[in-house]
């Protein structure tokens, strides 16, 4: 189980490892953390001709707050958000979060742009990220671009960041104080692929309100009917969060809808009680 | 073949590579610290947990030459290491290891627990191992070992 | 010294270099020129093999199974009537039978390499329909997977006996269908195997991550025929076995096979995906049952029914038919069953080939047995724990020779589960049952108890007519010129702490101190031949023989002892490492130092075998000593998401005298949460055309230490009358009940829902599932 023969550059700079993406004739990967790519390569699943690791440069790992907002350079490391090296813009949103993702060791290398960026489905961040009204600062050649992530996934593994563009980080807007929110993550024991996330973030200063459904099979799927019924302080049953879930997504078997239901019921009681 | 430099238990190593070996085949096969295992190769059993700059990581999921310049820590390297030594000697006593494959990425995540996390009850003892595979033991002895040190650095 | 002996807790010799990293796995060892072993392996379930085309320019590095000149198949015999042979190949010839199965072997200096090359080889297969349900597959008219066969059933045995007169009578009669699905044994450390010619011994070297060296030198010996004196193997540290390396398998012989013909050293390590798809896997039983009981429940008579999907092959040398034969012989469990009828089926399919694995075919028995005991309770309006107490073989009735003619030595069934009953208080969780919890999720109890056999010996092999028949252990025991003892063995320690108990034995036979007794296990040059662990017999089997060997030693001891004292052999005796006199004592070193250095001083009449001596041992009788035990545990179901916690769990068991309660304890720990595997996560499915859909930690999950309560352990010690110093095996006994007992408990939190699961692993889907089923039935 070892992967397949691959050359690999480490990029200096954000502009060498767009160059080097645009230059190699091959499939080319660009290594962040690897904590994904890593099983892919060993199980030869991915057998990029070009490694372009991007782990050492420094401008990816930068942590920025504004007034408004926070932004999370793509090379930040789950466990620095799990230990509070990031200010809590969050009411400890993303804190709780970060340090639930996966294990300690692959929190302590895998990346929040390589989570984002990947879009598994069953991935903490891109739902998470999304309830929490995020975008995504991308740059390519052309220049840098900002993509919300309601437009940024494009269905499982997949996103609009092109071939030779990178990923430079995630603004997450400011919560305010009154903000609230819950996120429930079914899985069959911590640390393994999400069955179900739902991941609800309500903030009537700013008149946000988002329910999201994880780990499905695709894109992380917003949910505005809820959203609209938490913000008007309104919970929601298992029963009704089913009747909205088919409302937008009818490929569900029973079991998955179930748990589904329970995982959006359970993260909106938890941000209405919080 | 890539040149890699890195420092492995204290000591500076300059090697060719090829990219794709990762950093457990290459300090088991090319610096022959066998210590790392290799349970699973795809970063979910932590039998190759080592320390990268001081933090555990997964040496099954991270090639060799993107450790270009880092530290590395392998089982091998903790014989200075007072707080290991305490967990070596707690996992001995609580009976924490019975084949010992899952032994030295289990002491490397319960070293870490210890130093990050003093006041971790059994709960969340349980919930940092979750990473670690064991399949002999039942985690009972080692759950017990991870509490004793904490216990014992508690009344220190 | 008897502080450290039998019944001491010790800690353990062999954790040293597993704490520092200088253990030596198969893996670690390097040797100079080595090659390294992939395979290709079919993708497809079952299919005629029309074509292996190698690359052009490294056809000389990747064999067929053409190229394996006598190279024999894997011949598992077995003397049963009705068994039929299902050869394994040592690479697949005319058909492919399971995804996984090896095609070809690709040598390359570094692994990385080899599955490069590996990759370039073009497999063409014909498909053929697979067979993948072993029940549906027992009728006649579906797809055969060996061509020769007229069906695909490789075994029926069948326990006769009139119980027509019971089934029209009983007042309660329970039926279910019980199915403990297919899964892998995932020791941490995967088979792997590293084999060189040794020029200068003539010798084939073969290490092998493997329980049983002696039988694998024979396996090696006869399917390369080679001579055995030409084959040597070793087991260095084995990371776990489970029963899984108590087997010989394709790829040792091909590694063993490219190792004569290239010279070189060949390396095979077994990687994660491999083991999960392609190696043996265990447990797939199905189980139709109806127990006959009275009002009280009291069983009457039990008729069962075992269908065993065994794979495609039959493994060497323990074929595919002794889960189903230990399934039917063992199903009345610890029970009192005047009347018992059976059948049993071993199915053959287009999967990997199935092996016992701990507990062997038991904790299926105890699956579906003790799920009766609760149908049988539910039936009488009992509660489950008065039912299965009642129903226990009593104390008093020992020794016992149940229905299926297996005789219990010693124990009180009974009180185990009392005491397991005491320590989840029973009666509070009752009373706690009765309100609700405050989170909404169900709580429940169950219960499972067993006997298990261990060490059964000749007579029990001997019925089965495999391949290997174990007979007399022997130990070998040397006092070294300085007064330690060398202890030889010919089983292997891989995990259970057999280089700390084995050195017990010696230290309260001797009163030498375990620290200064090594342990050789695991290497057929150094060691008296044995056919290595399994069945839970190594401590009973090489612990006897130590003893007895010991025994000898210590006449000869205090023979010399006497003489250097000027005194009487019978006023000395061995105390403490010392041979001890009426007023003067003389040290092992002493007597070492004479024999070796100073036979002038030795006396005229000394027995010329010296200071070392092997003797044999065997149980008698050796059908078996029964060891024992009840487990409880408390779950918590959470009715909307399906997922099942085990809040609580304890044991209480008896394997007779424990020679170390630390050993014993982490046996029946680590036993306990690999039966949590089977009840509640581990499952290794296909689909309909036969693709596994577990090739990885991602999708097969094992109980991490989240999944895993802090056990809670009781003893009682019943020792054997037949064995020496009464002690039973314990090895493999922790995971027998636990599916069974978590079923209970599950189903017992489930009740008020009327849903139940009969199904391992009890997945969140499988509860969810027999809820929505219950409340459709109730609508």
């Amino acid at each position: 189980m070892k992967p397949a023969k691959f050359d690999y550059e480490r990029a200096t700079d954000v502009a060498h490892a767009i160059g080097l993406l645009k230059g190699s004739g091959g499939f080319t990967k660009i290594l962040a953390g690897g904590q994904s790519l890593g099983p892919m390569m060993n199980l030869r699943l991915a057998q990029p001709d070009l490694l372009v690791d991007i782990g050492r440069i420094e401008a990816l790992k930068r942590i920025e707050k504004t007034h408004d907002s926070l932004f999370i350079g793509a090379l930040v490391r789950h466990a620095m958000i799990e230990d509070g090296k990031a200010p809590d813009t969050t009411r400890g949103y993303l804190r709780s979060i970060a340090g639930n993702i996966a294990y300690r060791a692959v929190r302590n290398r895998g990346t929040v742009g390589g989570s984002v960026v990947h879009a598994d489905p069953s991935g903490d961040w891109p739902t998470a990220m999304l309830a929490a009204g995020a975008s995504a600062r991308i740059t390519s050649a052309n220049g840098a671009r900002s993509v919300g992530l309601d437009a940024f996934f494009t269905g499982a593994y997949s996103t609009v960041v092109g071939e030779d563009e990178v990923l430079e980080g995630l603004s997450v807007p400011a919560f305010s104080d009154h903000a609230r929110w819950g996120y429930y993550k079914i899985c069959r024991k911590p640390g393994e692929f999400a069955d179900s996330i739902g991941a609800v973030v309500i903030d009537p200063a700013r008149s946000y309100a988002r329910v999201v459904l994880g780990a499905t099979d695709g894109a992380p799927i917003l949910l505005p009917a809820l959203a609209s019924r938490v913000a008007a302080g309104q919970a929601v049953s298992i029963a009704d969060a089913g009747a909205a879930i088919d409302a937008v997504h009818s490929g569900f078997d029973p079991f998955d809808r179930q748990i589904h239901a329970t995982a959006l019921s359970r993260a909106i009681t938890k941000a209405l009680a919080a | 073949m890539k040149q890699v430099t890195m420092t492995v238990n204290g000591r500076s190593v300059t090697q060719l590579v090829e990219p794709r070996t990762s950093l457990a085949d290459f300090v088991r096969e090319q610096l022959r610290f066998t210590g790392t295992h290799l349970g699973c190769e795809h970063g979910v059993c932590g039998a190759c947990t080592v320390l990268i700059d001081g933090e555990p990581q997964r040496s099954c999921i991270t090639y060799a030459v993107s450790c270009d310049s880092a530290q590395v820590t392998t089982i091998e390297g903790f014989d200075d290491d007072a707080l290991m030594a305490d967990m070596r000697t707690a996992f001995h006593e609580n009976h924490a290891l019975q084949c010992g494959y899952c032994t030295p990425g289990m002491l490397v995540t319960a070293r870490d627990i210890v130093r990050r996390l003093p006041d971790a009850d059994e709960k969340r003892v349980r919930l940092e191992l979750s990473g670690n595979l064991c399949r002999c033991t039942g985690y009972v002895g080692i759950v017990r070992a991870i509490l004793s040190v904490l216990a014992k650095r508690k009344a220190a | 010294m008897s502080d450290k002996g039998i019944g001491a807790r010790i800690l353990r010799k062999e954790d040293h270099r597993h704490l520092h990293g200088r253990a030596n796995f198969t893996a670690d060892i390097a040797m100079p020129n080595m090659l390294n072993l992939a395979f290709v392996r079919s993708g497809i379930a079952h299919g005629r093999l029309v074509r292996v085309t190698k690359p052009a320019d490294a056809a000389d590095r990747v064999f067929a199974f053409d190229d394996l000149v006598g190279v024999k198949t894997l011949r598992a015999v077995s003397k049963l009537p009705t068994y039929k042979l299902a050869d394994y190949p040592c690479l697949a010839t005319g058909k492919v039978k399971f995804v996984g199965e090896p095609i070809a072997a690709c040598l390359a200096d570094s692994r990385a390499e080899a599955e490069d090359l590996a990759a370039r080889v073009a497999v063409e297969i014909d498909p053929l329909p697979p067979v993948m349900d072993m029940v549906a597959s027992r009728a006649p008219g579906t797809a055969i997977v060996h061509e020769d066969w007229s069906d695909n059933i490789a075994l029926t045995i069948q326990i006769p006996s009139d119980i027509d007169e019971v089934v029209r009578t009983a007042p309660v009669k329970v039926s279910g269908e019980y199915k403990m699905s297919r899964h892998a044994m995932v020791p941490m450390e995967g088979r792997a195997v590293l084999a060189y010619w040794d020029d200068r011994q003539d010798q084939l070297v073969v290490y092998s991550a493997t329980q049983v060296p002696h039988l694998n030198r024979a396996g090696i010996s006869d399917i390369l025929d080679i001579e055995q004196r030409q084959v040597r193997v070793i087991a260095p540290d084995v990371g776990g076995g489970f029963g899984l390396k108590a087997l010989v398998f394709p790829e040792e012989i091909v590694a063993c096979w490219l190792a004569l013909r290239t010279r070189r050293p060949v390396r095979w390590i077994e990687d994660r995906v491999e083991h999960l798809i392609a190696d043996a896997n265990c447990r797939e039983h199905h189980y139709r049952i109806s127990a006959y009981a009275d009002r009280t429940g009291k069983i009457l008579a039990l008729e069962g029914e075992v269908t065993v999907d065994a794979g495609a092959y039959s493994v060497y040398p323990f074929t595919n038919g002794l889960e189903a034969a230990m399934a039917i012989g063992n199903l009345p469990g610890p029970y009192h069953v005047p009347a018992y009828r059976g059948k049993a089926y071993t199915v053959t399919t287009n999967k990997p080939p199935l092996a016992p694995y701990r507990g062997v075919a038991r904790p299926g028995v105890a699956f579906a047995i003790e799920q009766t005991i609760d149908a049988i309770a539910r039936a009488v309006g009992r509660d489950p724990f008065d039912v299965r107490l009642e129903n226990l073989v009593p104390a008093a009735a020992m020794p016992y020779t149940s229905v299926a003619k297996k005789t219990f030595d010693s124990g009180d069934y009974p009180e185990a589960l009392r005491r397991v009953a005491r320590m989840l208080d029973l009666p509070g969780l009752r009373e706690r049952q009765k309100r609700r919890e405050p989170d909404g999720r169900l709580i429940g109890v169950g219960f499972g108890c067993y006997t298990e056999q261990t060490a059964h010996g000749t007579s029990v092999f001997a019925s089965w007519g495999i391949q290997l028949v174990p007979g007399f252990e022997q130990a070998t025991v040397r006092l070294t010129p300085d007064g330690g003892l060398e202890v030889r063995v010919g089983v292997q320690s891989h995990g259970q702490g057999m280089e700390t108990t084995i050195a017990q034995v010696a230290s309260t036979t001797l009163g030498i101190d375990p620290a200064r007794v090594n342990v050789v296990h695991g290497d057929t040059g150094l060691t008296p031949f044995s056919t290595g662990t399994y069945a839970s017999r190594s401590i009973v089997m090489a612990g006897g023989a130590t003893s007895r060997a010991c025994k000898v030693l210590a006449t000869r001891l205090v023979r010399i002892g006497a003489h250097l004292m000027q005194c009487e052999a019978k006023d000395v005796q061995v105390k403490d490492g010392k041979v001890v006199g009426p007023r003067a004592s003389v040290e092992f070193s002493e007597i070492g130092r004479v024999w070796y250095m100073r036979p002038d001083e030795l006396p005229p009449d000394v027995d010329m075998g010296g200071l070392e001596c092997t003797v044999g041992y065997r149980p008698d009788p050796d059908y078996g000593t029964f060891a024992y035990a009840s487990h409880g545990a408390v779950v918590a179901v959470d009715p909307d998401t399906g997922v099942v916690e085990v809040l609580d769990y304890v044991i209480c068991e008896d394997c007779g005298t424990m020679v170390n309660p630390m050993v014993v304890e982490g046996q029946a720990f680590g036993g306990a949460v690999q039966g949590i595997g089977t009840a509640l996560y581990e499952e290794s499915p296909y689909d309909d055309q036969g693709q596994p859909l577990h090739s990885t930690f991602a999708d097969y999950t094992l109980p991490g230490a989240t999944e895993a309560p802090m056990i809670r352990i009781d003893h009682m010690i019943s020792p054997s009358p037949h064995t020496e110093y009464g002690i039973k095996g314990t090895g493999e006994g922790g995971n027998i009940p636990t599916s069974g007992l978590l079923a209970n408990a599950v189903n017992d939190a489930l009740r008020s829902l009327g849903a139940e699961v009969h199904e391992t692993p009890i997945t969140p889907r499988r509860v969810l599932e027999a809820i929505a089923r219950a409340r459709k039935a109730a609508a």
